[in-house]
Order: structure tokens, then C-alpha cells, then sequence
């Protein structure tokens, strides 16, 4: 079986659980550092802390005793970095795109602050502000605001049920929870608990000393979130969303589908089915966009999540009175699939894309580190990126047909958003 | 990292692809096709007419395939291929694996040599542009919705005023008989740059050459007059959007162009007041970083649209005229009189005093190195390097000068461009606010604006805020405009 990714790897632990991950890669004198920390909005199990890991995201840019912010910053600013974070709901992503000869210097910036990041009271309110205002740019957008709904219907315990970004009350009173960021730092920011990923024209051996004698003293000391387990979905659920100001109604289909996991056939066709279903050559993508014209955007997809999550379906509509008509069209897509086995044919197009669409995506370092973030995070290493891709390979019309089985009636949550008319 | 094109000539006088820039163990080819025609030919009331000509050339029929056939031929490539219509160029851009060229490029070629103009594809293009400005712009995206509006207000009254995508009458307005005539009119082989990077061949540069001469010979395009206003002092567009916290943006015409030496020395002096996305940004590091009061605060020289998509500069929109910028991501509308007032006293203190050698040294040593960010892919180079020719740059490109003047500027080059053109005293300013009423007496009042935090803030931070609030910001009240979001872009 042939490997996806068209460099060699390398994979080694620390002592103290840091793993490391290297793809050596010609990159014109550019290399990527990324730090991932397998701790998300997905951890954030306690009352009134929703948001937290992507707030804490920001507190890591806060400094140390020993680099405090500026001097960080202006480090970082000396060498031309490009640096920057983001949350999702597994993960929290730190990456640095720097001068091959840099490297050195940002290994020892990044391990001095998952070390010992130090903040006083006054930066983290401050931050809070920085982090409330990242809140009010993204709520202008009627998709965020009907994600945020659909997701909250769909979960009855588990974390998946509010966005990265948190409700917006516990984003308010964030700036009063400086005592739990000091937990949450301990209890989260553990090499046990992190695997560093580096790509470029780097010397494997090189780069893992440099990274044992950095990292080599960082203690461990993971501790386990207790996420409450989401009980099976009994009944379809729905939520009709009012936004204040004008858009195009918006369609989201949840499903509840399985945890990403390589070995499961079903939750690996579910990905070919989401856009054979739904995707640009798909029939129902051809009826309401292309040809009847009153769908503006139509895609499907599951995110690759570490607990069971969901499968979305989303379209924006032209016209609110055509609502339903979608809605009906999108039910007779799924159990035309659930009834049968798509036509064999269709799979090696599909299979074809999905090869190419990731080597297109291997421009550079970061982006080979971006592509692999979510999968180092979730799978454990590029072993599981490896294997998913060679499941892809093997997926048969019949693990289609059954991969349609996710998308009955009770596992479902429709959320509708329209504007003003 | 050169970003310089070597040009290879067939037979004298046969057509040849302009731009070329070979990396023979790159698997995959990236491809550009501009044409000199953007928004600024649009006529007055058709308004999107170049946009949606270009739409039409990228996600329409051929008149070989219909729309859903060109899909389902480029699904299993992973490949496509895309427009940018901006004010001056159409830029068609694809990349494909070098395994698949055999199919790619004749679907590809056929985009810009033999489209079918077909009807249905017209409608849906259209409304999709029409919704694009009647719900996304107005209502989903306040900050892009005050940038456009800033656009609009500095370059009023010339080609440059609207959107590349046009305006909602004018897209109402356009027929498919126009676009076709733009199409004859301008999509010719005077107009046309072609540019190939990655791991191709000659047979394919062949081919690309060989498609200049499918196009009409055509004569080259002269370009309108733009000649903005100059701002004289300050002038207010208020956008009033009920229950829209605030976006601010605000600008003047700026004469200065890449390749020129001002350039650089004024991309110094922007870096260290406002590099996009940095938290070097010093307007970042006084209203985010030390007030917390939103999510970034950038400045600008040049065009940057989908600022908050993109880390990186675009390509493919090179313009005749830029603009100096200022972008305050969104804030509640209690605090925008303090940040706009904020972000006008930090640009005032670079225009008096300057940068400080050390404050030089530094940006300098940083653009030197992160203009390497600039252009990390083949497809990105090519984008520069088709930039270039546009700017007049063949030989020595954009991005190699840029390395080579930071290594030649001094701090006095960088004082004396922004005191040349840079000025704090008047600019054009858009915000898009729920509290349009009560913003315009304040601005009009100019009495001082105080903030106060929900946490205690440094001493310091608390006496630098006394200044902020009294900042001077003189606003005549005929200078202040209010315009209610349901006209923004209507005509």
C-alpha cells in the first residue's frame, strides 16, 4: 500500500510523554513548528467555563517571567515569524512558519512558555476583552449564529453542544476566572498531553535533541477530563432560529454519527457519502443548485472528531417559501441512499479526488502541518492519517449504502435560520 | 526566493507565454490568465458588468460542456479553476497535478476561449451576486460591509467607487447581450498576460502560447481616469445598521505605488504602525493588547481584500491607485469614538516624530525575513510575479526589491516618506454602527470620550487614556453623513 504523504516521517516520545513528529521536506529555507495540545472546546465539561480553551489559547501569547509578551513578541518579530493559534473543539493549534536557520530560537521560545507561562491578573481581564470582541465580529454572521443553535439542540450533555467560542455570558465573565486558568494550565498543558509537529528541510536528529534538551524537564501530569457520554437520540429534533437582520434562510442538518476511527468502515464511507450525496457532482447538488436555482450553497461533511459527533448538511436557500421543497429534496436524497448501494463506478471519482485533493494540499511545510494537525490530535500520529486514507481506498458501494444508516430520522436535529424579511 | 519570470521566445513574432517560472521537481502546474478589464469598465449603472463577465468565464458553460459536466470532469482531478474580478484585472487561476494536465487544460482553456454565455448559468450567477450584497455585505460581514463603504467614499465619483462585484442595480441592470459584447471587446490577445509556474513542460507552454492566438487580436485597453478627490480634512460616512456593534475603517488616497523606492520605505513605517494580522502592530498592541477593547487593529498601503480570511497579502489585485488604511476590527459602538480616536493620535505620533532608529532596526530586520511569507507556494509566485508585470517590475520583481531596499533604507528614507505622504489630520472614515444617532453628535460634538473597563486597568495605561479621550479629531457636521444599511451598494 502505497503512503499519502510523499515524505518520510518520523515519530518519537520523550520520557515525559511529548511526542514528536517530523516531515522533512524540501521548503525553499522554510520550516513549520507546531505545538498541539489535544484540548479543546470538547474539554470544557464544567458549568460556565464554555470557551475556555479558546481563551486560553490567547492567555499563551501572555508571556513568561523569563520572555515576558514583548520580549516574545519582539523575538519572534526579529527573526520575520509567522505566528499564530487557533481552537477547535479536539484541539488548540500554536504554529510558527519561520527561516529554516530560526528554528533553535523558536523551539526555545515555544518550550519556555507550555513550561512555565506566567500572567499576571491584569493581562488575563484585558485578554478577556480581546477575546469578547473576537465574539462580536463572528456573531454579524447568521452561520455562526445557527451553528451555535443547532449544536446546542443536538447535545443533551456533552461539550460538542456550544461552539469553540463559548456562550456569550460565560464569555462576559470570563475576566473573573484568572484562579481557574491557573488550572487549567496544569491540569491541560502536559507533554502527556501534547505532540509537537515539524516540517521542512530539517535534520531529524538534529531537531529531536534540540527538543529533548528544551522539552526534556517539562513535567507531565495529564488529567483526564471526565466528559460525560452524549445517550443515544431517541426522537428528530428541530430549531427554528430568528436572526435580526437579512439573509438568506439557512439549512443545517445534524446527524449523530460515530467517532473518527480508521478501522470503523461505516464512519470512513460516511466521508464518500457526505459529498456523493451532496458534493458538486452529486444529484441533489445538480437539482437545487444548477438546475431549479434556489439553492445559493449546498455542502455536507463530518468533522474527523475524537468523541461521537455529527454529520451536518447545510444549504443556503434563495427563497424562504422553498424551504421545505429543500428539506424534502435533501430526505429523498438520503433515502435513496439509504435504500441502495450507489453505483460502483461513482466511487473511483471520488477516490481519485480525495488522493489528489491532499497531495494539492502539500504546498508547503504548514500547510503539510495544517492537514495533519487535526489527525495528530484525534488519531495519535500520521499512522491514522496513513490509515484512513488506505481505508478510503477500500470503501465498497455496500460501506456507503450502510454509512447511510447515520442518517436516520431520530438521529437527526434540523435547525432553520431565517432573516428579516 | 526570486519571484522574476524568464521568458522563453518561440519563432519571432509568435505568441508566447508571458510569465514563466519553472520548478522541475514540482508535481503540480499553477496557471494565470489575466485580462485588463475590471470594474472600472464597468458603464455607469451596470455596475458588475465586468464581474459577472468573469463569473461567467469560471463557474459557467463551455460551449463544449455544460456547467455540471465541467464539474463532474474536474471532480476526480481535484482540481478547478477560479476568477478574481477586482478594479483593473480578470484573473483566471487553476493548479492541477502534473499527472492530470491532459484532461485539466483543455477545460481550463475552454473557460476563457469558448464560453457558451448560456442563460441559465447568467441567472444564477446574478442572483447569487445580488444576494452576495443584499444579505452577506449589508448584514453578515460588518467589517468587510465598512471597508467597501471606506472604498467607495475615498474614490467617489470615479470607476473606482464600487465594489468589483458591482452594485445591486447595477447587477439588475446588466444583460447577457452586454456581457457578451465586453467579452468581444476586451477578452483579446492585446489584453491578455498568461503566466505557467510548477513542473510543466514545453509542450504545454506551446499550448498556452498557442491559446493567444485563439483570442481576438483586439487593441490594447486604455484604462479610464481615475482621479480621486483629495481629502482636505475629515469627513464621516455613518452606516447605520441597527443592532450592529462598530467596525471602523478610514483611508485617504495614497500616490504611491510597489516598485517604487517610497514604497518600501513606507511599508517600514505601515509594518511597525499595523502589520496585518501581527501582534507587532503597534495600533494592535494599544487598542487590543493593553485595552482588550477588540480582536485587532491593522494599516495598510495597498489593497488587502478578505482581510480577516487572509494572514497574507493578495494577488491579483494590482491597482493603478491605492490607499493608506486603517482597519479597527469590531468593538462595542461605546468604545468607537476612543479607539478611532486611539488609532488617529498613534498615526499622528509617526507623522511628527517618526520612527526611532531602534523601532527601525527592528521592523526592518522583521520585513526582511517575513516578506519570505509572502509568496511560500509556486502558485503565489506566480501571482507576484504576474503583479509585476502589471506594475511594470519584469527584471527585478516586487518582492526581490523589497528585500534589497530594506537593506538600503535608513531610518531617514522611512521619516521623510511619511512625512511626504502620510498625514493625521484629516482622512476619510466608514463605520457601521447600531448607534449611527448618537456616534454623529458626538463625532460633531468632539467632546472628550471617555471609556471606562470592566477591570482595573495600569496607571499608565489609565494616563495615556486621559490624552486619548481629548485627542483632537475636529469634525465640521456637514462632514458627517448617515446612510441606512439597506442603501449601502444599492446603485
Amino acid at each position: 500500500m502505497s503512503r499519502i504523504i510523499p515524505y518520510p516521517t518520523h515519530a518519537h516520545a520523550l520520557d515525559n510523554g511529548l511526542e514528536v513528529i517530523q516531515v522533512p521536506m524540501p521548503s525553499n529555507g522554510l520550516t513549520a513548528y507546531w505545538s498541539i495540545v489535544r484540548t479543546g472546546s470538547r474539554d470544557e465539561y464544567e458549568a460556565g467555563r464554555t470557551g475556555f480553551a479558546h481563551f486560553f489559547e490567547h492567555m499563551m501569547f501572555r508571556g513568561t517571567e523569563r520572555y515576558p509578551a514583548d520580549v516574545y513578541q519582539r523575538i519572534l518579530t526579529e527573526i520575520g515569524a509567522d505566528a499564530n493559534a487557533y481552537t477547535t473543539d479536539d484541539l488548540t493549534a500554536y504554529h510558527v512558519s519561520m527561516a529554516s536557520e530560526d528554528l533553535e530560537t523558536v523551539i526555545e521560545l515555544e518550550s519556555d512558555r507550555f513550561k512555565n507561562l506566567c500572567y499576571s491578573e491584569a493581562d488575563f481581564e484585558t485578554e478577556a476583552g480581546a477575546v469578547y470582541g473576537e465574539y462580536r465580529k463572528s456573531r454579524t454572521d447568521p452561520t455562526f449564529t445557527l451553528h451555535e443553535a443547532v449544536v446546542e439542540a443536538a447535545f443533551d450533555v456533552h461539550p460538542y453542544g456550544h461552539t469553540t467560542m463559548g456562550y456569550e455570558a460565560d464569555i462576559a465573565a470570563m475576566p473573573k476566572l484568572y484562579e481557574y486558568s491557573r488550572e487549567f494550565f496544569a491540569r491541560y498543558y502536559r507533554p502527556d498531553n501534547t505532540t509537537l509537529l515539524v516540517a521542512g528541510d530539517v535534520d531529524p536528529d538534529r531537531v529531536l535533541r534540540m527538543v529533548e534538551r528544551h522539552y526534556g524537564d517539562w513535567e507531565p501530569g495529564y488529567r483526564a477530563p471526565p466528559i460525560p457520554e452524549e445517550p443515544a437520540q431517541q426522537a428528530p429534533r428541530r430549531v427554528d432560529v430568528a436572526y435580526d437582520g437579512r439573509t438568506l434562510p439557512i439549512v443545517w442538518l445534524a446527524y449523530k454519527i460515530d467517532a473518527f476511527d480508521p478501522a470503523n468502515r461505516r464512519r470512513v464511507a460516511a466521508d464518500l457519502l457526505a459529498d456523493l450525496a451532496f458534493g458538486p457532482t452529486s444529484e441533489a447538488y445538480r437539482r437545487l443548485v444548477l438546475d431549479e436555482q434556489i439553492v445559493e450553497h449546498l455542502d455536507a461533511g463530518a468533522a474527523a472528531n475524537r468523541d461521537p459527533g455529527l454529520f451536518d448538511i447545510f444549504a443556503r436557500v434563495k427563497d424562504p417559501a422553498k424551504i421545505d421543497h429543500v428539506l424534502d429534496v435533501i430526505d429523498g436524497t438520503i433515502a435513496a441512499h439509504r435504500h441502495a448501494p450507489p453505483d460502483a463506478e461513482r466511487l473511483a471519482p471520488m477516490k481519485s479526488r480525495l488522493k489528489h485533493g491532499f497531495l494539492m494540499g502539500l504546498e508547503t511545510p504548514d500547510s503539510v502541518a495544517q492537514r495533519a494537525a487535526r489527525y495528530v490530535a484525534v488519531g495519535r500520529g500520521l499512522d491514522a492519517l496513513e490509515a484512513l486514507y488506505a481505508a478510503y481506498d477500500r470503501v465498497t458501494p455496500g460501506d456507503v449504502r450502510d454509512a447511510a444508516a447515520y442518517l436516520a430520522p431520530e438521529r437527526r436535529t434540523v435547525g432553520v435560520l431565517r432573516g428579516r424579511e | 526566493m526570486s519571484a522574476s519570470a524568464h521568458e522563453r521566445s518561440g519563432a519571432p513574432g509568435a505568441p508566447r507565454v508571458d510569465v514563466l517560472l519553472p520548478v522541475p521537481a514540482e508535481p503540480t502546474v499553477s496557471f494565470s490568465i489575466s485580462f485588463r478589464v475590471g470594474s472600472q469598465d464597468d458603464p455607469p449603472g451596470k455596475e458588475g458588468l465586468a464581474y459577472l463577465t468573469g463569473l461567467m468565464l469560471a463557474e459557467a458553460a463551455t460551449e463544449n460542456r455544460s456547467f455540471d459536466e465541467i464539474l463532474e470532469a474536474l471532480y476526480p482531478l481535484a482540481s478547478g479553476y477560479a476568477v478574481r474580478v477586482d478594479k483593473e484585472t480578470t484573473t483566471l487561476t487553476g493548479r492541477t497535478h502534473r499527472d492530470n494536465l491532459d484532461r485539466y487544460v483543455p477545460l481550463l482553456t475552454d473557460a476563457y476561449l469558448k464560453p457558451a454565455f448560456a442563460a441559465r448559468d447568467f441567472e444564477r450567477l446574478r442572483s447569487d451576486a445580488v444576494n452576495d450584497i443584499e444579505n452577506t455585505l449589508r448584514y453578515a460581514q460588518d467589517e468587510e460591509l465598512a471597508k467597501a463603504a471606506l472604498h467607495a467614499f475615498v474614490f467617489e465619483g470615479t470607476p473606482y467607487a464600487h465594489p468589483p462585484e458591482g452594485t445591486a442595480a447595477g447587477l439588475r441592470n446588466v444583460t447577457l447581450d452586454d456581457v457578451r459584447a465586453l467579452y468581444r471587446r476586451r477578452f483579446t490577445a492585446a489584453n491578455v498576460t498568461i503566466g505557467l509556474a510548477g513542473g510543466f513542460d514545453d509542450a504545454l507552454v506551446r499550448r498556452m502560447a498557442e491559446t493567444k492566438a485563439e483570442l481576438p487580436p483586439g487593441a490594447p485597453a486604455t484604462p479610464p481616469v481615475v482621479s480621486p478627490r483629495p481629502v482636505d480634512r475629515f469627513e464621516v460616512l455613518l452606516i447605520d445598521k441597527p443592532g450592529a456593534d462598530a467596525s471602523i475603517s478610514f483611508g485617504y488616497p495614497l500616490g504611491v505605488r510597489r516598485g517604487e523606492r517610497d514604497f518600501y520605505a513606507l511599508a517600514v513605517a505601515n509594518s511597525w504602525l499595523g502589520e496585518h494580522r501581527n501582534q507587532s502592530s503597534h495600533l494592535f498592541q494599544v487598542i487590543r493588547e493593553m485595552r482588550g477593547l477588540n480582536y485587532g487593529d491593522y494599516s495598510y498601503i495597498e489593497a488587502f481584500p478578505e482581510g480577516g480570511e487572509r494572514t497574507m497579502p493578495p494577488v491579483n489585485v494590482p491597482r493603478r491607485h491605492q490607499l493608506f488604511e486603517v482597519w479597527i476590527r469590531t468593538l462595542p459602538n461605546e468604545h468607537a469614538h476612543f479607539a478611532l480616536r486611539a488609532a488617529l493620535r498613534e498615526l499622528e505620533r509617526l507623522v511628527t516624530r517618526g520612527m526611532t532608529r531602534e523601532e527601525f532596526d527592528l521592523t526592518r530586520a522583521f520585513l526582511s525575513k517575513y516578506v519570505r511569507h509572502f509568496a511560500e507556494t509556486t502558485s503565489r509566485r506566480l501571482g507576484y510575479a504576474m503583479d509585476d508585470r502589471f506594475y511594470g517590475l519584469e527584471g527585478e520583481g516586487h518582492l526581490e526589491r523589497f528585500v534589497r531596499t530594506m537593506d538600503e533604507l535608513t531610518v531617514d528614507d522611512v521619516n521623510m516618506a511619511v512625512a511626504r505622504h502620510l498625514r493625521a489630520d484629516r482622512a476619510k472614515i466608514a463605520i457601521v454602527t447600531g448607534a449611527a444617532d448618537a456616534l454623529a453628535k458626538a463625532l460633531a460634538d468632539g467632546a472628550p470620550s471617555p471609556i471606562r473597563y470592566a477591570t482595573p486597568k495600569p496607571p499608565d495605561v489609565l494616563g495615556e487614556d486621559r490624552e486619548i479621550e481629548r485627542h483632537p479629531l475636529p469634525i465640521a457636521a456637514d462632514a458627517i453623513r448617515v446612510m441606512p444599511v439597506e442603501e449601502a451598494f444599492a446603485r
